[in-house]
């Protein structure tokens, strides 16, 4: 132990980091009362590791070529290097565990009213993590070169092709939607060089943004503070006894949470991953073969959902990138100083419909298109816009009754 | 907690956990077809590594039908098994070992087998496979993952009854179960081989079912070591 010690001092004389452990960790205090939820941006900052490690490894056998992507995947990866099967499970839980972890770190955010002020550039920052996540996750989609990547991939790229169904300025509508379908596609046709920028993208570009970005993320939470439960803000030098040092009291608490985050992790990579590796995925893109039912992945039928229920393909692409764009504008929307689903009754109800009808729209976009499930997906739809479009409304009457009441102490 | 955060929580965070079932274990509201495998031959796929009274394995077996009644049509990449007048000429045999590598699968080495690219592969066999498609309509697809595609139910009735499954297919059916008494039986060695060429053998399986339980019971534990210390920690510190 004598010359671990005297390693460890020697180290610190030159990098200081016992002094950057004390001022980062352990001085550095959090409010005393964090629920549950707030682990979840610990899970997604793992997941995100996790995918990192897994995917370079992935990477050291994955060919970007037409002729050897489904081979290299299906093949090489998952027969012939030892473990790598184990690396492709890892990664594909981790995708999809990925995207569920930010979507409840985002209701989490939401219900505890996050992103107001002082934080609405943490939820700023975090929309474009979310934004940059859907990207990667659409480009990784299509490199195991499956029926599904294929097909999942044509799909998506012709959907801003919708924009060419204006009702007016239609030559100028159609020359943006063939402009960003080149964009997304690379050509007209998909060849190599579709597949080399989807891959060049999906393992450099966007991994490098959302590392940077999930830096800004990190660093703005530090700077604005966590948010409190209680939606009240208080001063850690008045109120000391409200608070506890980040380590150990959050350290080891959310580290068993990993643990057990990762139990759960596992038991999907080990003995549940045909849903992360769905069958269909096993048939190599065939172009002139369209399989019987394309849809997105689950974290995105919520917007198709959206999309295909309204008439006209239009006004469904407006309305799905509006969704996104409101869901961007949430600190502004919800104007009221009023933090937190616990103190704000009718939020907490808005909350609960919006949470609902977006469940319910993954639901229905998971199943056949119907004129009965397209009627159910608009009133759904209607559902989840008027959440965000109450919101200033809401936001007017808690604030009148706060005000009524006296203002009391925030 | 109080009353009203007991109900919150369950209410939310219960529905997040069907929400998800759903998503990931069991949808009810999805359309899925189904294919069953006859109840006499069941057995035959379940274990293709088994060891049949001739002293091979099912797998081998099935590996052997599958060149007789498929591979005048199929490849089968991943197991070396390439168009049959491709494998005849001489010349293939030369491309085999220089542009492919020998089989190697879940840990075992097949040395009389070769994996060449599919390039490579679809590049000299050009004139066999557009033969082919002026005969049947499309090439007839390489199988090697079909078993992961289509699942067991689907090729068992799939090769017995092609144009009952798939109506409209230019596959033709290879076997009789009226005239051919062992019609099913051999129907379910070709698929029991298609699977072996997908799944890992029991062996292998076992160890990875045993690494799975082993590390999930290892962060369990963790976890709960963690929990522990911090409780401990906490007390001595003075935050109850």
């Amino acid at each position: 132990m004598g010359l671990i010690e005297k390693i460890i001092d020697w180290v610190d004389e030159r990098a200081h980091i016992r002094e950057i452990y004390r001022s980062l960790l352990v001085e550095y205090k959090v409010p005393k009362n964090l629920t549950f939820p707030y682990v979840f941006g610990v899970l997604a900052l793992v997941t995100f590791a996790i995918q990192i490690v897994s995917g370079m490894v992935l990477l050291l056998y994955y060919k970007p070529s037409i002729a050897d992507a489904f081979d290299s995947a299906t093949y090489t990866i998952m027969g012939e290097i030892p473990f790598g099967w184990l690396f492709r499970h890892i990664h594909a839980t981790g995708a999809n565990f990925f995207m569920a972890i930010v979507y409840l770190h985002m209701f989490t955010g939401i219900y505890y009213n996050a992103y107001k002020k002082p934080r609405e550039l943490v939820w700023i920052v975090g929309w474009l993590i979310y934004f940059v996540l859907i990207l990667t996750a659409l480009s990784g989609y299509l490199l195991p070169w499956g029926q599904l990547s294929y097909w999942g991939f044509i799909v998506t790229t012709e959907i801003p092709g919708s924009l060419a169904d204006a009702p007016i300025f239609r030559d100028f509508f159609k020359a943006i939607a063939e402009t960003i379908v080149l964009w997304m596609k690379g050509g007209y046709v998909i060849t190599d060089i579709t597949l080399g920028r989807v891959f060049g993208s999906h393992v450099l570009i966007y991994p490098l943004i959302l590392l940077a970005l999930v830096g800004i993320h990190l660093y703005l939470v530090r700077a604005a503070g966590i948010s409190n439960p209680d939606g009240i803000e208080y001063d850690k030098k008045k109120h000391p006894d409200k608070f506890v040092p980040f380590h150990p009291y959050m350290t080891l608490k959310e580290g068993a949470y990993v643990m057990w985050y990762l139990a759960v992790f596992f038991f999907f990579v080990f003995f549940h991953i045909s849903h992360f590796l769905p069958p269909d995925n096993f048939e190599p893109a065939n172009p002139l073969k369209t399989p019987p039912h394309i849809a997105p992945e689950w974290y995105l039928l919520a917007f198709y959902e959206v999309f295909r229920s309204i008439p006209s393909k239009f006004w469904g692409f407006v309305a799905f990138n509006a969704l996104l764009i409101l869901l961007l504008l949430l600190p502004f929307l919800d104007w009221s100083p009023l933090k937190s689903a616990r103190r704000r009754p009718l939020f907490f109800i808005a909350f609960l419909v919006f949470m609902f009808s977006s469940m319910a729209l993954t639901i229905l976009g998971s199943m056949p298109p119907t004129p009965m499930n397209a009627k159910l997906g608009l009133i759904f739809a209607t559902l989840v816009f008027g959440f965000f479009l109450s919101l200033p409304i809401i936001s007017f009457i808690e604030y009148g009754w706060y005000k009524a009441k006296g203002g009391e102490q925030q | 907690m109080n009353a009203w955060g007991i109900i919150k929580t369950i209410i939310i965070g219960g529905s997040t956990l069907v929400f998800f079932f759903l998503l990931w274990f069991y949808n009810p509201f999805k359309h899925v077809e189904h294919y069953e495998v006859d109840e006499e031959v069941k057995q035959i796929i379940a274990n293709p590594w088994k060891k049949t009274e001739s002293g091979k394995t099912i797998a081998e077996e099935g590996r052997e039908l599958f060149i007789n009644f498929c591979s005048s049509c199929h490849s089968l990449r991943y197991d070396g098994i390439y168009l049959m007048s491709i494998q005849t000429n001489p010349k293939w045999k030369k491309i085999e070992k220089s542009a492919g590598r020998p089989v190697y699968r879940h840990g075992i080495l097949y040395k009389d087998r070769f994996f060449v690219p599919k390039d490579v592969y679809e590049a000299f066999a050009h004139d066999e496979l557009q033969q082919l498609k002026a005969s049947l309509g499309q090439v007839p697809p390489d199988v090697s993952t079909l078993y992961l595609a289509r699942g067991e139910g689907y090729l068992y009735q799939f090769i017995l009854y092609p144009g009952k499954v798939l109506p409209g297919t230019s596959m033709p059916p290879m076997f009789n179960p009226q005239a051919d008494p062992q019609a099913k039986e051999k129907v379910a060695k070709i698929v029991a081989y298609m699977k072996s060429v997908n799944t890992p053998p029991p062996k292998e399986q076992m160890k990875r079912n045993i690494m799975g339980i082993l590390i999930i019971v290892y962060f369990i534990v963790a976890g709960l070591l963690l929990w522990k210390y911090r409780e401990n920690l906490l007390k001595r510190l003075g935050y109850h």
